[in-house]
């Protein structure tokens, strides 16, 4: 399903943040990216729906080449592809139906889109992505009237909305308390089990992405240094990952002790 | 390493007190001569005390006439006081909906294109940069005497203030509803209807509130030129030296500036 041929990724000034990195994630799969700040984890993530662009190496989604898409293509190739951001990036003054909405801008046309007059089909896709994420009671609510858990869920109703073949978590709960976090994976876990949705989340806790990653891809300085199932990742693993002895910084259930 | 095992000992040693910048003594000292060269003789514009004396003694039987407002000509202030009115609510209307769309054509975030982008810049800084009054001397010559010339000049008033302001607002939004969108397969202009406009549009009402508000104050100036309006009344008694009329007008202008106001100023704490 999603394809890198030794993907190098340079950006502006000289940071590189792939370094030929190649690899296969099949359809269905959850896969969980681990590694340090400045791994590389996002500019992964990101690459795969063309919102960064390799220097080098090819990527391939279903079938399409990312890199060299052109903007139309580009958009097509998106809207398989259902994201979800650290800071939720929902449209705060809006509605959470709105905030949704936006994962059918793919298939609406423009002139419905400028009315704001979304097809009831469409409305009715967002209010059933608003129901799998068991927040359908707040569609009307203004998006910023919501706690950073439910804001999160949202983000994931509005990837969903798009009805995608894959969906991207780009640190979906590294802004949220560890029970909402668990909230969350779970939510992500059971989307790619029931739907079948190829799955990609960045992650830097390591219980976390035990608990819930199939397959654990870490990443250190650009380069892939692991991949394997969630069975086989232990701490000395981490410890390699991380490239240091592991601290109480690295485990989600640690901090929620504190 | 954690940080309660870091050492403790080597502690940097404390900076000197950093000495007083010249730039700030240059500064000072531009402020005092700048000051001194304003309202020195020989340079300056006269603003000399016994110049204000006189100047009061003169004034006395204007200022007799000032303190006694003739209140029975209220009757003859209403029609030039709604067509004002008119003209800053048209004004508004027109200029505030035009600005919206120089505001995304202006906004880095927003902008189609680097041309378009740079060619809406060049537009809104000029039409920006001509003043209310100038712009009403030239449409009185061109629309003659009369509101109209009073609404056009206003309608290109307000594009400046208003598109300028909400440009800058658009800039300064919180870009990841951008990317969320975008990540999304939406187009450019999806974006812009479902992430910017939702995100600047309760400042833009607050702007296009505030900029009818000073409408309704530049009406009475651009009424001077015969641009409509109130204003152009006031001029009339002004040189038909009918202090009495003049107070009137200027009680009742102070009252329904004051009220439109409050009212917008009230609305505005709402949106924002």
């Amino acid at each position: 399903m999603i394809r890198f041929d030794n993907v190098t990724l340079d950006y502006a000034g000289g940071v590189r943040a792939l370094d030929d990195v190649s690899l296969d994630i099949d359809a269905g799969e959850l896969v969980v990216v681990v590694g340090l700040s400045g791994a590389g984890k996002s500019s992964l993530v990101r690459a795969i729906n063309g919102l960064v662009r390799p220097s080098a190496g090819t990527i391939e989604v279903d079938g399409r080449e990312v890199g060299s898409a052109s903007p139309a293509e580009l958009r097509e190739i998106r809207s398989d592809i259902g994201m979800i951001f650290q800071g939720f990036n929902l449209v705060k003054r809006t509605s959470v139906l709105n905030n949704v909405l936006m994962g059918r801008l793919h298939v609406v046309p423009r002139w419905r889109t400028l009315l704001g007059m979304y097809p009831a089909a469409d409305v009715e896709v967002a209010m059933q992505a608003l129901e799998r994420v068991e927040i359908v009671d707040k569609a009307y609510v203004r998006a910023s009237n919501l706690s950073g858990g439910q804001q999160q869920r949202v983000g994931i109703a509005r990837a969903l909305a798009q009805e995608p073949k894959v969906i991207l978590a780009d640190e979906p709960v590294a802004s949220l308390d560890p029970p909402t976090s668990h909230v969350v994976m779970r939510d992500l876990q059971q989307i790619n089990r029931e739907l079948g949705i190829t799955t990609v989340v960045n992650l830097h806790f390591l219980d976390l992405a035990r608990a819930y990653g199939d397959r654990i891809i870490g990443l250190r300085a650009g380069r892939i240094v692991f991949d394997g199932p969630g069975s086989e990742a232990d701490e000395q693993v981490f410890e390699d990952i991380y490239g240091r002895s592991l601290t109480a910084d690295d485990v989600l259930q640690a901090k929620a002790e504190l | 390493m954690s940080a309660t095992d870091a050492p403790v000992q080597s502690s940097p040693t404390r900076p000197a007190k950093p000495p007083v910048s010249w730039k700030l003594l240059a500064g000072g000292a531009l402020f005092v001569l700048i000051s001194w060269w304003a309202g020195s003789g020989r340079f300056g514009v006269g603003f000399s005390a016994p110049e204000l004396l006189s100047g009061f003694e003169r004034g006395q039987r204007i200022l007799e006439d000032l303190l006694n407002p003739r209140w029975q000509a209220w009757r003859g202030l209403i029609g030039p006081f709604i067509e004002t009115l008119r003209i800053a609510v048209l004004a508004a209307l027109i200029g505030c909906s035009a600005a919206f769309g120089m505001a995304l054509l202006t906004s880095r975030v927003s902008a189609p294109g680097l041309r378009s982008f740079l060619a809406g810049k060049a537009v809104l800084n000029v039409v920006r940069s001509i003043p209310d009054l100038l712009y009403a001397m030239v449409f009185v010559a061109v629309f003659s005497i009369g509101p109209l010339a009073g609404i056009v000049a206003l309608i290109l008033f307000n594009i400046g203030v208003v598109g300028k302001l909400t440009s800058e607002t658009i800039d300064g939004i919180d870009t990841g509803p951008l990317e969320a969108a975008q990540a999304a397969g939406a187009s450019h202009t999806q974006v812009i209807r479902t992430s910017v406009v939702p995100s600047v549009l309760p400042n833009y009402v607050a702007y296009s509130l505030y900029a009818f508000e000073l409408n309704l104050r530049a009406s009475l100036v651009v009424g001077f030129v015969g641009a409509g309006g109130i204003g152009q009344v006031l001029f009339v008694a002004l040189n038909g030296f009918r202090y009495d009329v003049v107070s009137l007008i200027v009680i009742c202008i102070f009252v329904i500036v004051f009220l439109v106001e409050s009212v917008s100023i009230a609305l505005r704490r709402r949106l924002v």
